[in-house]
């Protein structure tokens, strides 16, 4: 036991694949200095143990071609009780469960808004607007959709109702949460309530995965 | 026509812009980041260097990517410029202020330098205006095309740093198109793979 406990605490939960892009940097940089978080960089993928850590976390700059040839190893991973993050559009198939992404026409600056299927840990007090605008513009937050696999839950639509952000609990052993816009944890240290998305969505991934391990022992 | 090519480091955006059939039409090869030391860019007039490709291959490959250049050909350099991979161009950082249409009097500060320049006769400055994430003080001897009032240059052609011809732009067309974002980068496009492939560069 002692083995396992000194194990937990010097491999970090949280695994966050670098796309090595300019513009993916910042958050690497960041997610380099978390204690929670061990970053690699995407083309070490095939070559990396994924088994110790509980949340892997895949955003919109990475190489789906390549997360297409890993996409056993996901599965395994997923399989065996962990978790995805992944934030983006999806093109290729390598996420289980999930369909491509698919651009909303828009026809109205008010078709970008965001809205609450149902209330969620994640959003605890962020208000709508807050997602849909920025600075009084609409559009940054999602701008389509990926349809849902059976039976996922539904965090967020757009106007029409084209789910934006889901949780798949069925498709694998594990959890996916799916969300077609930038990176969720990222949503941090803002002037306004979606700034409150980061902490809570990190603290509903670490209950997600010990409510994981509960439904592995039960059944 | 030129024959152009364009580094692809397969994410989304890249993948949506490049295989739009209206812009694929203008691309002789879209070569995979990770297979370009197997691909030969020998047939190549252009090659388009997006601004989200992963850094740590382009450094790793520069001496291929250059190759294009130092036998004469064309590099496309889009985007913010934080590395040295292409020489002269002297990037510095801007913050990019992406609410500028929404101050009172909007101006986007851009203008042209050379409004004679064959560019232009494809794309407008308004096709090139969204924002910006740095400038250039580009080397003596190249040409601003556009460039910021009173600081550096957002887009130049550089033909004296090397044998060939470096394009150079802070802007990042194929990124906001890509992600169904800014209508101008539709139109940019529209007109600026054209121009790389049969006009007066």
């Amino acid at each position: 036991m002692t083995n396992h406990y000194s194990h937990d605490l010097k491999t970090p939960s949280f695994l966050f694949v670098d796309s090595g892009t300019y513009f993916g940097s910042q958050t690497t940089r960041k997610e380099q200095e978390n204690p929670d978080t061990y970053v690699i960089d995407i083309y070490d993928l095939p070559s990396y143990d994924l088994s110790p850590h509980k949340i892997l976390v895949i955003d919109g700059f990475a190489d789906q071609h390549l997360l297409l040839q890993q996409s056993e190893q996901i599965r395994q991973f997923l399989d065996q009780g962990n978790i995805l993050l992944f934030s983006g559009n999806l093109f290729l198939s390598w996420l289980p469960g999930a369909s491509l992404f698919v651009p909303k026409t828009i026809h109205h600056h008010s078709d970008y808004n965001v809205h609450f299927h149902h209330p969620h840990p994640i959003f605890e007090g962020v208000e709508a607007d807050n997602l849909t605008y920025n600075k009084g513009v609409s559009g940054f937050f999602a701008r389509g959709h990926h349809p849902i696999p059976h039976q996922a839950e539904v965090l967020l639509t757009l106007e029409g109702g084209e789910p934006i952000t889901y949780i798949d609990r069925y498709s694998t052993k594990g959890t996916i949460l799916v969300h077609s816009g930038s990176n969720l944890l990222g949503y941090s240290m803002r002037s306004n309530t979606s700034g409150r998305i980061g902490t809570q969505l990190k603290a509903w991934l670490y209950e997600e995965y010990e409510q994981i391990s509960k439904r592995r022992i039960t059944s | 026509m030129r024959k152009i090519a364009v580094l692809y480091s397969g994410n989304s955006h890249q993948h949506r812009t490049f295989y739009e059939p209206k812009y694929k039409a203008y691309l002789h090869k879209i070569v995979y980041l990770p297979e370009l030391s197997s691909t030969t860019l020998d047939d190549v007039d252009v090659l388009i260097v997006p601004s989200q490709l992963h850094q740590r291959q382009v450094s790793k490959n520069l001496d291929i990517i250059m190759g294009v250049v130092n036998r004469g050909g064309t590099i496309v350099a889009l985007g913010a410029q934080s590395q040295n991979w292409f020489p002269g161009h002297n990037w510095e950082f801007r913050p990019t202020n992406f609410w500028w249409w929404l101050e009172k009097d909007a101006k986007s500060g851009l203008i042209l330098r050379q409004p004679e320049h064959d560019l232009f006769r494809y794309i407008n400055l308004l096709d090139a205006t969204w924002h910006y994430h740095g400038v250039f003080f580009p080397p003596v001897g190249a040409e601003t095309l556009i460039e910021v009032d009173g600081d550096g240059a957002i887009m130049y052609i550089d033909k004296v740093s090397t044998p060939g011809t470096l394009i150079m732009t802070t802007l990042d067309p194929e990124y906001h198109y890509g992600s169904y974002f800014m209508p101008a980068t539709e139109r940019f496009l529209t007109g600026f793979l054209p121009w790389l492939a049969e006009g007066s560069i």
